[in-house]
């Protein structure tokens, strides 16, 4: 065999052996429990989708879902975002990554792999000037977790108007039971609740003009839904001590069946689902609030797939088939049936078909209902400096330490200081 | 006697002198280490502190913009208000409590000292996370054991959500600390107990002077450099601990709890202002460097 050929298969040789070893470092919350308990489906997808990165190996971190959004700044902060992130939020915070050149554009990607059940409204919350960065993957909504035999138990009809709901949560007060479920020592999960109640007090428009208009904080729809808000903490609605109460502990207290509902979202439908085995589980909407304001729910992404900007060129092509393979027809099935996760744009028939918890197909069926009118979860939309001013001052709002009109203040000047340095977020 | 020596015992001065340069030189590594694992980080901390950041990556140079935000930012002045408040109720209680309990300890037999100095010292073995989970569960307002013994005991009324309320949280963290805390003051107070002259006592006693006396006019003036030195101590740690109340209020409720180094990682981690992070990070170093000056001297001059 001459020199030349010797060569040439030395490099084909050094050329596969670089490529074998190519890993895709990927960081993810799918744990085995808690939020985002997605592990199951997650450690299958990963053996499923090894194929599509064409050698490639799967480096995988798991980083608890509320930690990794501080683990992911500081990676970007040093430079070593990992090649591919599961990881949240979007909107201000994404954009931000993007503005810094952290993260690398997908339009071509959504192209090539035609990911066209990402509505605009997802897209919006991904982009940045007007590129795509980042892939939503599951729907997340929030509803309210019932406890069917205490409903029974009660005589208490599903709440189809907020006077129904309120005269249930009084009923289960009177009866010496929790109405609502609630902990609060996290500080985030108020965000939620209290997101919930905006939309459904305020309605979208009322957010959007606040949002992405010129509208202040301090309107009277919002303060509605603050001094609501409160009423519910001051009408013993929640737990004792709510704010002192943990997220998990607040859950817990609900499948125990010490408390008749609780007011969450889908992103603990397994963790719901695994552990209501002393109780009957339902879900049902919140009703709207106010007269006027159209029945919806409040609706995100939860997390986003984002690529690194220093990942290599092979590698993001080697990443994005693989996150077409996750996000493929059948790995949704895979999704829903050993995570209880459901992948944007998955329908209710779908669910139906592939055998979905009930519970699941319960939630997303009357959540997905109202998608033309859904609103907006403020933690994953504001930008970070105004967020860290939400939780402690939904806290003292909640706890009664402020009124509604001290709360919207707060938000106000801390909304303005943001947009004043450019954090604001726009579709 | 001719033909025996007596050997003179070796003066590190006069027999084996050692030049300044051998000495820097086994200085070297340790210096090296202290250069390169504390001073840098500082040094790099405090240019940080005068630039803007955008998401990590270092920006323009601003000056002092920065530090102008120290003034209107108050979540800071709560903050520090707490560490104050921190270091006072530190210096009331298990200071006072370590001083009581080794007063009455060094009387006992040696047996006794040592068994019940061990078991107090046992909380100050437990890391600051770890006592953070048990007393958020002991404090818990549903199943935590602080309400559920208040109800068995018929103080029912008693019970609150001792982290959950602004007026309770900073307190019954501060019990935390306490806890773990006095069992290092009666340990250094002990010692500095045994160390007292007992002639001083038998005197007293001869006087007809009762415990609370000879507490009062011998133990307590003649401990003055261990109250110094533990208050201190107690002072900067003040300043800079941070596990206890990140596991368990994270700052809230509201602010009640936030202390300094809260409001750094927040400022840092959270919303990613890295340029006013490392502003707070500088001040909360002055406050501790000038703390520790101020030990040294006061020590030294003892």
């Amino acid at each position: 065999m001459n020199k030349f050929a010797m060569g040439a298969i030395v490099i084909a040789s050094t050329v596969t052996a670089v490529h074998a070893e190519t890993a895709v470092t990927q960081w993810d919350q799918f744990s085995q429990s808690g939020i985002s308990a997605a592990g199951p489906a997650m450690d299958e997808l990963i053996t499923t989708c090894a194929p599509a990165l064409d050698g490639a190996s799967v480096l995988r971190t798991i980083a608890p879902s509320i930690g990794i959004r501080d683990s992911y700044r500081l990676a970007v902060s040093a430079g070593k975002t990992p090649d591919l992130a599961y990881t949240w939020p979007a909107a201000s915070v994404l954009a931000g990554y993007a503005r810094v050149g952290a993260l690398a554009p997908l339009d071509g990607y959504y192209e090539q792999y035609g990911w066209d059940h990402i509505n605009d409204f997802y897209r919006g919350r991904n982009s940045y000037e007007g590129a795509l960065y980042a892939v939503p993957m599951e729907q997340d909504l929030m509803g309210v977790y019932y406890n069917k035999a205490l409903f029974a138990e009660h005589g208490i009809d599903l709440p189809t108007t907020y006077a129904e709901f309120q005269a249930a949560a009084e009923t289960f007060k009177s009866a010496g039971i929790v109405p609502v479920s609630f902990g609060n020592r996290g500080r985030w999960p108020a965000t939620n609740t209290f997101s919930l109640i905006l939309g459904l007090t305020a309605g979208k428009a009322a957010e959007e003009a606040v949002l992405f208009g010129d509208t202040p904080w301090t309107n009277d729809s919002f303060k509605l839904a603050a001094e609501s808000f409160q009423a519910w903490a001051n009408d013993g609605y929640f737990p004792r001590g709510f704010n002192g109460v943990g997220y998990d502990e607040a859950n817990a207290l609900f499948l125990s069946g010490n408390a008749a509902m609780t007011i969450t979202g889908t992103w603990v439908l397994q963790d719901m689902i695994r552990g209501a085995t002393d109780i009957d589980l339902g879900v049902f909407m919140l009703p709207p609030m106010k007269d006027g304001i159209e029945a919806g729910t409040m609706w995100g992404e939860g997390s986003q797939w984002q690529l690194s900007a220093t990942a290599s060129g092979e590698t993001q092509d080697a990443a994005a088939a693989y996150l077409n393979c996750l996000l493929g027809d059948e790995a949704k099935q895979v999704w829903v049936q050993k995570a209880n996760t459901v992948v944007i744009g998955t329908t209710p028939e779908e669910l139906a078909e592939w055998g979905a918890d009930p519970v699941v197909q319960e939630f997303f069926t009357a959540g997905l209902a109202t998608s033309e009118n859904n609103f907006y979860d403020l933690h994953t939309t504001l930008p970070e400096s105004v967020t860290q001013v939400l939780y402690p001052e939904l806290q003292l709002l909640i706890g009664g330490e402020a009124t509604a009109d001290e709360f919207l203040n707060k938000m106000q000047t801390a909304w303005e200081l943001a947009i004043a340095n450019g954090e604001r977020w726009i579709p | 006697m001719a033909g025996r020596k007596f050997l003179r015992p070796a003066s590190s001065h006069s027999d084996f002198p050692m030049s300044s340069r051998i000495s820097y030189f086994f200085l070297l590594p340790a210096l090296l280490l202290y250069s390169v694992f504390v001073v840098l980080p500082i040094l790099q901390v405090v240019g940080f502190s005068f630039f803007d950041w955008d998401n990590g990556i270092i920006g323009q140079f601003v000056g002092l913009n920065n530090y102008s935000r120290l003034g209107g930012d108050g979540v800071f002045w709560a903050a520090l208000s707490h560490n104050a408040i921190w270091v006072v109720l530190t210096l009331a209680f298990p200071l006072m409590v370590g001083l009581l309990l080794s007063a009455i300890l060094a009387e006992r037999k040696s047996s006794t000292i040592r068994w019940m100095a061990a078991i107090y010292f046992i909380p100050r073995t437990v890391p600051l996370v770890v006592a953070g989970i048990i007393w958020g569960w002991i404090y818990n307002p549903l199943f935590g054991l602080l309400n559920f013994v208040l109800d068995g005991v018929g103080l029912g009324n008693l019970a609150g959500a001792w982290l959950a309320e602004s007026n309770t949280a900073l307190l019954s963290l501060n019990v935390v600390g306490a806890w773990t805390f006095f069992g290092f003051c009666v340990v250094i107070y002990l010692a500095a107990i045994q160390s007292i002259d007992p002639s001083l006592y038998e005197a007293a006693e001869i006087d007809g002077a009762k415990w609370w006396r000879k507490f009062r006019d011998i133990t307590v003036p003649l401990l003055k450099n261990s109250t110094l030195f533990l208050g201190l101590y107690a002072a900067i740690e003040a300043m800079r601990f941070f596990d206890l109340i990140w596991v368990t209020t994270q700052g809230g409720p509201g602010y009640a709890t936030e202390v300094l180094t809260t409001h750094v990682y927040k400022t840092f981690f959270l919303v990613g202002d890295f340029g006013y992070a490392s502003v707070l990070s500088v001040v909360l170093l002055a406050i501790v460097l000038t703390l520790s000056s101020i030990s040294f001297w006061v020590l030294r001059s003892k």
